[in-house]
């Protein structure tokens, strides 16, 4: 089966599972978006996909084989949810980007590299001398973007991305999360608490409560009729929807 | 060399440097110079005392003392160092261990935890014993015994850094551990390191010294301060000149390097010294209360300001708010990070510290004016305030109950008994089951939602006429959220009470609110009620609203986004704050700044173009939309940028 599998997944801190029994695929070139609570799990799973935190059961494949991290290899990679703890704030943002590029690339490659992934973060490739502070918190995600995407992820996990980010800005993280999605093809597993969020950017969700999935499908289907009664409590709990200035502009001519 | 000039900016940084100057060179020329005389035997002045010719007096074979104490500088401050420089290395290694190693370095980390509980000088002396007597096992000594601190504050700096995403982004990265550790973690703790490194370098002089003058350290020919002091304590009655002058000497050195420490500790943790002056400077604004309150006024604040001290002047994140809270009334500020809405929430509470300071025009609270005089008793029964994160408002050692119940006895006179059960009541108010049997628990026994509501059931405790929530649905989920929403919403039916919400979530104060205030850059650009924002006239107000995703926008067209970056409170440009992002600005709004002015009945707005129709977006790729600060403000004023002001990226 292609794609980021967990397999029967279980992550114990002392005797609470965390993690209970989680089996969830993210298929080949889409987005699943994850959705629960603070405390739900989601953020262990995304850590232990990617070795941080050690798995007591299960195993977690990609596209069938169990993740091979040799050379240097990291098929899979994170964006995290603060900005400003996920850059070091001593080195430059070209730095941080060039240090998870495949080891064999040479001087001059590495730089043009460097540029194209800022490129394609909307950065300009210009500010590769630039250190995180100088950046706002939105640029800093944006490098953190482009960091994983040097490491060539099979797929990329974004946990909880834009909740640390000014509402202003988030919107434009979406986008590019969005852009990035349809021009590389690339899987992502996207965390979020927010599931106006996740509608926007996913074709897939999964909906965790208390370390287990309770719901998985269709994003739109899931959220039009939702048949766990935990999902529907999530869903009635949205905000009501608010007047957007594109409805003003319709309503008054 | 930055760092160096900041440490020099204070008196005691002065004082240090010049000290340690002062001593390192006489360590580097007092044997050049005077190294030859130092040892020049001189049989006809044996053990002599103070004269013209020897100021402190000759030794056993009449060589000068104070040319020998000048001389055994270097010996000194070289074994001083050398003996820190072990230390470092050794605690380095021990302190770096844990992390390298994963689950096994665990063994270190006991390793040094024992090891820390033994004193350094107890540890010197064992060492020196093993390694016997001579200036090279005295190294090996007090560098050892001093590893174990240095291990303990290594083990607890690389622990810090270890669990910060970067770190941890570098890992899935397919980084190495050793790579990690020199280029992420060795840099990001190379400062506190360096500056315990000097102060450690002073206690080693001080051992130093002891072990010598024990007769275990330096031996003779060769000379060090401590050797000088044990011979000198032979004839100290005859001559006591003669171990006071080394004595004196250990002290000054040990206070160069120890000063020189602290010193660089604080002028690397404390930003700006000297700025506390400048504010003091500013007179406050004083202006006699013009309008008379209105009869169910809660709240009135005019002309608000905030001001904190700032390198390069004063900061003022707040400049000018002005709204009235009535009874009942729900109002909410909404703005990004940055725009000075909890900072106006602080203020009103007079939560505000120094050096901070809070000018208005008017600040009434029912009635009495909070500019000046002490009104904790009034605040504390009649206003309550609700944070972002409930567990850092609870203290984590006492009951539930306890920490309500404490409220009442302060402000209310009750007795403890009355204090509980009003307690039990309140937390049964805000719908926490159990109530009885949950006011015996502690804190963390609370889930995130039961402590958010605790919260609200502490500022209930009196009779509040006013609730400042600030934030309180952040940091919890939408299903919590919805819980407090609902709260707030009953309290404020039942009892008439004024709630002023914070948010930076328009959705959420849409829900709750009666009003909105929308703050940006420190002033309220528009004011009006929640059930016309479909009419909202200020372009800021409109892009919030546009920019937030909700369960009906359209999958198929981009997000609208604000471009730009927030204003920063300490740049502040002139006319209109918002000008560099919004897409109606012309030159009249970078030069004016637009007054909030009443717009049609119960709503107030500043701009000049307010209510214009917005261009389209222009659907075209726009490089880094959030500005920077290399293009910032050449681009800004640009009239490309002006027309593409709630812009899109495909």
């Amino acid at each position: 089966m292609s794609g980021l599998a967990f397999e029967n997944v279980t992550v114990r801190f002392g005797s609470t599972a965390a993690v209970d029994d989680v089996t969830l695929t993210v298929p080949d070139g889409e987005v699943l978006g994850l959705v629960g609570e603070s405390g739900s799990g989601k953020s262990t799973l995304a850590r232990a996909a990617v070795g941080l935190v050690p798995v007591q059961g299960g195993r977690i494949v990609l596209d069938g084989e169990p993740i091979d991290v040799r050379h240097g290899r990291r098929p899979l990679q994170m964006v995290f949810q603060d900005p400003y703890s996920s850059l070091d704030p001593r080195m430059t943002i070209g730095a941080s980007i060039a240090e998870i590029l495949p080891r064999h690339l040479k001087r001059a490659a590495r730089a043009d590299e460097v540029a194209r992934l800022l490129e394609l973060v909307h950065l300009d490739p210009a500010r590769a001398e630039a250190y995180p502070l100088q950046l706002s918190g939105g640029q800093r995600q944006r490098v953190a973007i482009a960091r994983a995407l040097a490491g060539r992820p099979e797929v990329l996990i974004a946990d909880e991305i834009t909740s640390a980010l000014d509402v202003s800005i988030q919107g434009s993280i979406l986008n590019l999360v969005r852009e990035l999605q349809a021009e590389l093809g690339l899987s992502m597993l996207f965390i979020s608490h927010n599931l106006a969020v996740v509608r926007y950017v996913a074709s897939r969700v999964a909906v965790m409560h208390r370390g287990r999935i309770v719901e998985e499908g269709p994003a739109l289907d899931v959220l039009a009729d939702p048949q766990d009664p935990y999902t529907r409590e999530l869903l009635a709990a949205i905000p009501g929807r608010i007047p957007t200035s594109t409805d003003n502009q319709r309503s008054t001519p | 060399m930055r760092s160096l000039r900041r440490i020099l900016r204070t008196p005691l940084g002065i004082a240090a440097i010049s000290l340690l100057a002062l001593v390192l060179l006489t360590a580097i020329f007092a044997p050049i110079l005077w190294g030859a005389q130092a040892d020049a035997v001189d049989t006809d002045n044996i053990l002599a005392g103070p004269s013209l010719e020897h100021p402190i007096g000759t030794d056993g074979l009449g060589r000068d003392l104070l040319l020998r104490t000048v001389v055994a500088t270097r010996l000194s401050v070289v074994l001083a160092l050398v003996a820190t420089l072990v230390a470092v290395t050794a605690g380095l290694i021990l302190g770096v261990a844990p992390f390298l190693l994963g689950r096994a370095g665990k063994v270190f980390t006991w390793l040094v935890g024992i090891a820390v509980a033994f004193p350094a000088l107890l540890l010197a002396l064992f060492f020196a014993v093993i390694f016997g007597t001579g200036w090279v096992g005295a190294t090996w000594a007090i560098g050892l015994a001093g590893a174990p601190t240095f291990a303990r504050l290594c083990q607890t700096l690389v622990a810090g850094i270890a669990e910060r995403d970067f770190v941890s982004a570098a890992r899935i990265g397919g980084v190495g551990r050793f790579r990690v550790l020199f280029r992420h973690v060795l840099p990001n703790i190379g400062e506190p390191l360096i500056v315990n490194a000097t102060i450690g370098a002073g206690g080693a002089l001080l051992s130093f010294a002891g072990l010598s003058f024990l007769g275990l350290g330096v031996q003779p020919p060769e000379y060090d301060w401590g050797r000088l002091m044990m011979d000198g304590l032979s004839g100290v009655y005859l001559n006591p000149l003669a171990a006071l002058a080394p004595g004196v000497a250990v002290v000054i050195a040990g206070l160069a390097f120890n000063l020189t420490g602290e010193a660089a500790a604080r002028s690397l943790g404390i930003g700006s010294v000297g700025v506390m002056s400048k504010l003091a400077a500013l007179q406050p604004r004083r202006v006699a209360e013009a309008s008379p309150p209105a009869p169910d006024e809660v709240l009135a604040v005019r002309d608000l300001h905030v001001t904190f001290p700032g390198g390069a002047g004063p900061i003022t994140p707040v400049r000018g708010v002005d709204f009235t809270l009535r009874r009942g009334e729900v109002v909410g500020i909404v703005g990004e990070s940055g725009s000075g809405k909890s900072l106006t929430a602080l203020a009103i509470a007079q939560l505000i510290e120094e050096p901070g300071r809070v000018d208005a025009e008017t600040l009434r609270f029912l009635g009495t004016d909070l500019r000046d005089g002490d009104h904790r008793r009034l605040l504390g029964t009649s206003l309550a305030m609700v944070f972002q994160d409930p567990m850092t408002s609870f203290n984590p050692a006492k009951r539930m109950g306890g920490q309500l119940a404490e409220v009442a006895t302060q402000h209310h006179g009750m007795t403890r008994r009355q204090a509980r059960a009003r307690a039990v009541d309140r937390l049964a108010a805000v719908r926490i089951p159990d109530a009885e049997q949950r006011a015996r628990q502690y804190p963390h026994e609370f889930s995130g939602g039961m402590r958010q509501r605790a919260m609200i059931g502490m500022g209930l405790m009196g009779s509040p006429k006013l609730i400042i929530a600030d934030e309180p649905t952040t940091a919890v989920d939408v299903t919590v959220q919805r819980q407090v929403l609902s709260l707030l919403q009953a309290i404020r039916d039942q009892d008439e009470v004024a709630i002023l919400f914070i948010s930076h979530d328009v959705s959420v104060i849409a829900e709750l609110c009666d009003r909105v205030l929308v703050m940006y850059a420190g002033r309220i650009v528009e004011d009006l009620p929640v059930a016309q924002l479909d009419q909202a006239q200020h372009p800021y107000t409109r892009a919030l609203l546009a920019a937030v995703p909700d369960m009906q926008t359209d999958l198929d067209a981009p997000l609208a986004t604000v471009p730009g970056r927030p204003v920063d409170p300490a740049h502040v440009p002139p006319g209109c704050a918002f000008a560099a992002r919004c897409p109606l600005a012309d030159a009249h709004c970078r030069v004016e700044d637009p007054q909030l002015v009443t717009s049609a009945p119960g709503a107030r707005v500043a701009c000049w173009h307010a209510g214009e129709p917005l261009p389209d977006p222009i659907a075209a790729p726009a490089r880094d939309i959030e500005g920077t600060t290399q293009t910032g403000p050449t681009t800004r004023t640009s009239p490309t940028t002006r027309t593409s002001g709630v812009q899109v990226v495909v």
